[in-house]
């Protein structure tokens, strides 16, 4: 970290730093309240490691000697990782990258973060840079909680007094208590994370950097992380969030950035860029027919001896369905070629809808259901009846695994894709509830006193199915019988 | 240049930092602690003295009682090779961090000639118990003796400054080192005396370390330095790579980080 600093690599030779501030200064000035400024970010990359190490001495040489390095045209095997990238963030701001893995967004916040300088283009910075990337970096396993903390926050740019001054906050945020003497490798991987995040949180920056890290300890934990980004985000720092899951961008910056391959698809609005981000990740596959896989025979090299040649949903009456419906009825078919005699197959398959990380919506799997079966060679069809679709709206992945007993791994498909609608009965909720709602009544005999006695209703049990006071206007259904929905 | 001093300065309170988180988790891991800081001197000159005593290798005269004259030397070349490949070492072992925060590099170098300084200090204990052994003189030259062997140190720091960014990409660096300084540590009188003829004295004493060490050696023991002309030429020298070295440390290293992390 650094008090202010600039980058620009079309400067050559020694950079001086003096007027590299002054002229951060201005610029930060001239702009009012920008912390930080990402202007035309351009950074190449290459693919092979060796050629890509190569290309480092080539660079240092360059650099060495004075030479201008030619940082607009790719060498061979070079790619551009991020292309013409802008960008502004104002004090207190929040702003979200979005993309696909690969897509350039740990490679911007590298290159703002000053490890890493752009091949053209200028970032300014205006103030402390805290990165929390690389949560207890340098941390010690040998060294005790305290020896840690102090190393630690001396890396991240705090002094010695500085330290001593938030040594018992950071303590206690991380709730490490008594064990604070201990050696770290004593610690269990929650509370060195902790101590981790409680250490990168409390160095007052002024752009803090979060590369998916939030996701730390417990779930009180992360509220409290939350909190504390909250309060940080009140006293002014801003913030850069990178994430695959839109909701964590969504809940917390107004603003996104799409990258896609190292360019700027989309900027602006959050939900827009969210909304364009979706949108494309089921575009991206759009080409093939959705909903229905068709897959050519495989060469005999790189068959298992067992392929799958396709997967559909049918309709209970056997129609293919290009799309399918919450709560209805459907089937999903998977055909297959044997060559050869198979004992024990069995099939897995996990849905998620597009863009999510962790669990699965739903996994069948035929060896959790005792569905085994004995193949012979020839062509098959394994059929999965679902009587009530429990998936809600959306885009959804599904990967099938097909297994010879419960390791050997016969054949993967993984980019079956298909959509889900919404059948207009479902709404609040993750998955669909096949339900019937049913009302039992019984007339009451005429009431003795006036209106309505609460203990009357109590002291008859027999009642326990009625709701005296709004059965007459309930009663429009046929009383009795459930309604399916 | 005037940058480069700033970083320096900027660098100081976190290089003690690393250097005291260094120093302790080494020694907290060691049962034998400063012990092994002395194994190697005594190893070398007792292997060698029995070696000279049964006339299996035939060393000339030494200016000094032969294992103390082993020992010393062994001592101060241990400490010229020690801030060679720790500068190395440093950002070899400091690649995840290097990769992921942007801290003063400067530390690392800090740090590491504070660790080579530290380890003199201990031995410096075994340079005393000779002295006191072999009851040799000290003379007032002896005052003397750390700026000769600042110079070493120096020289030493700047070859490894030089390298430490290549040693990062390509880790052929860190393995050929060992190699290299065995070679090297054969080429300084540090075993044997000055040879005075032939090409291998002419290659001894084209070797800058030679003078560096011999004059380091020479003051804080007899008194008398040799080749004092050898001794500021070699100096120079020293300043001359330790300064490119920092120079060439500080353009090369984002180029490193970038290609590690990419």
């Amino acid at each position: 970290m650094m008090e202010s600093w600039t980058q620009n690599p079309l400067q050559n030779g020694m950079p001086d730093d003096a007027a590299e501030s002054a002229q951060s200064r201005q610029s930060s000035n001239a702009a009012g309240d920008v912390v930080l400024s990402v202007q035309g970010v351009s950074k190449k990359f290459c693919r092979s490691l060796k050629r890509s190490l190569f290309y480092g001495i080539q660079d240092i040489g360059a650099e060495l000697l004075g030479l201008r390095r030619e940082a607009d045209t790719l060498r061979y095997n070079e790619f551009w990782a991020l292309n013409q990238v802008n960008f502004k963030l104002r004090r207190g701001e929040a702003i979200g990258l979005i993309g696909a893995n690969g897509s350039g967004k740990t490679t911007l916040l590298r290159i703002i973060s000053g490890l890493i300088k752009p091949d053209q283009g200028v970032v300014y910075v205006r103030g402390k840079v805290a990165p929390l990337i690389a949560l207890g970096a340098g941390f010690s396993p040998i060294l005790s909680g305290k020896e840690n903390i102090y190393a630690n926050l001396s890396i991240l740019g705090l002094s010695k007094r500085q330290i001593d001054q938030r040594f018992d906050q950071v303590v206690e945020f991380a709730e490490i208590g008594e064990a604070i003497e201990a050696p770290v490798y004593s610690y269990s991987s929650g509370m060195a994370a902790r101590l981790g995040f409680a250490c990168a949180v409390h160095t007052d920056p002024d752009i803090l950097l979060i590369d998916e890290v939030l996701a730390v300890g417990d779930v009180k934990f992360i509220a409290k992380c939350h909190r504390r980004l909250h309060q940080l985000r009140q006293n002014g720092t801003a913030f850069v969030l990178v994430a695959h899951n839109p909701q964590a961008i969504l809940s917390m910056c107004p603003q996104a950035v799409y990258l896609q391959k190292g360019h700027v698809v989309a900027t602006g609005n959050a939900e827009a860029v969210m909304a364009k981000y979706e949108a494309d990740l089921f575009l991206g596959s759009a080409a093939r027919a959705i909903g229905i896989l068709k897959l050519p025979p495989k060469p005999a090299a790189e068959s298992t001896g067992l392929d799958i040649t396709g997967v559909c949903f049918r309709s209970p009456r056997g129609e293919l369905l290009e799309t399918l419906t919450t709560g209805e009825s459907v089937r999903l078919c998977i055909q297959f070629v044997a060559h050869q005699e198979f004992d024990r197959v069995n099939l897995r398959v996990s849905m998620m809808e597009l863009a999510r990380d962790g669990m699965p919506d739903l996994y069948l799997g035929g060896s959790n259901d005792k569905q085994e079966f004995h193949v012979t060679p020839g062509t098959h069809e394994v059929q999965i009846e679902m009587p009530y679709l429990g998936l809600a709206a959306g885009n959804y992945m599904m990967r099938i695994d097909v297994r010879n007993d419960a390791l050997f791994v016969l054949e993967i498909v993984d980019n079956f894709r298909f959509t889900v609608q919404c059948n207009g009965r479902m709404s609040k909720s993750a998955f669909y509830q096949p339900r019937r709602w049913k009302l039992l009544s019984r007339s009451l005999a005429p009431p003795t006193d006036s209106g309505f006695d609460l203990d009357s209703l109590t002291s008859h049990s027999d009642h326990q199915y009625s709701n005296h006071h709004h059965s007459d206007r309930y009663h429009s259904g046929r009383n009795g019988h459930g309604i399916s929905v | 240049m005037g940058a480069m001093g700033r970083d320096l300065l900027a660098a100081r309170e976190l290089a003690w930092r690393l250097l005291v988180r260094d120093i302790r988790s080494q020694y907290r891991q060691s049962l034998l602690g400063v012990f092994w800081a002395f194994v190697p001197p005594i190893a070398t000159a007792v292997g060698l003295t029995l070696a000279n005593n049964a006339e299996v290798l035939n060393i000339g005269e030494t200016d000094l009682p032969y294992p103390a004259y082993v020992m010393l030397s062994m001592t101060l070349w241990q400490t010229f090779a020690e801030s060679l490949t720790g500068q190395v070492q440093a950002v070899t072992n400091a690649k995840y961090l290097l990769s992921r925060i942007n801290f003063p590099r400067e530390a690392l170098v800090l740090s590491q000639l504070g660790q080579v300084g530290f380890n003199f200090l201990i031995k410096l204990v075994l340079i005393g118990a000779l002295f006191l052994w072999f009851k040799m003189p000290v003379g007032w030259t002896a005052i003397v003796a750390p700026v000769a062997l600042l110079h070493l140190v120096s020289f030493g720091t700047g070859i490894g400054l030089l390298l430490a960014p290549f040693g990062g990409l390509y880790e052929d660096i860190s393995k050929g080192l060992g190699l290299f300084l065995t070679a090297w540590l054969f080429v300084t009188p540090v075993l044997y005396p000055l040879p005075q003829s032939g090409l291998f004295a002419a290659l001894v004493r084209l070797n800058p370390v030679t003078p560096l060490l011999m004059t380091t050696r020479e003051l804080a023991t007899i008194g008398t330095v040799s080749d004092p002309s050898a001794f500021w030429i070699a100096s120079l020298i020293a300043l001359l790579v330790l300064l490119l070295g920092w120079l060439v440390h500080r353009v090369a290293m984002p180029f490193m980080i970038e290609r590690i992390s990419a």
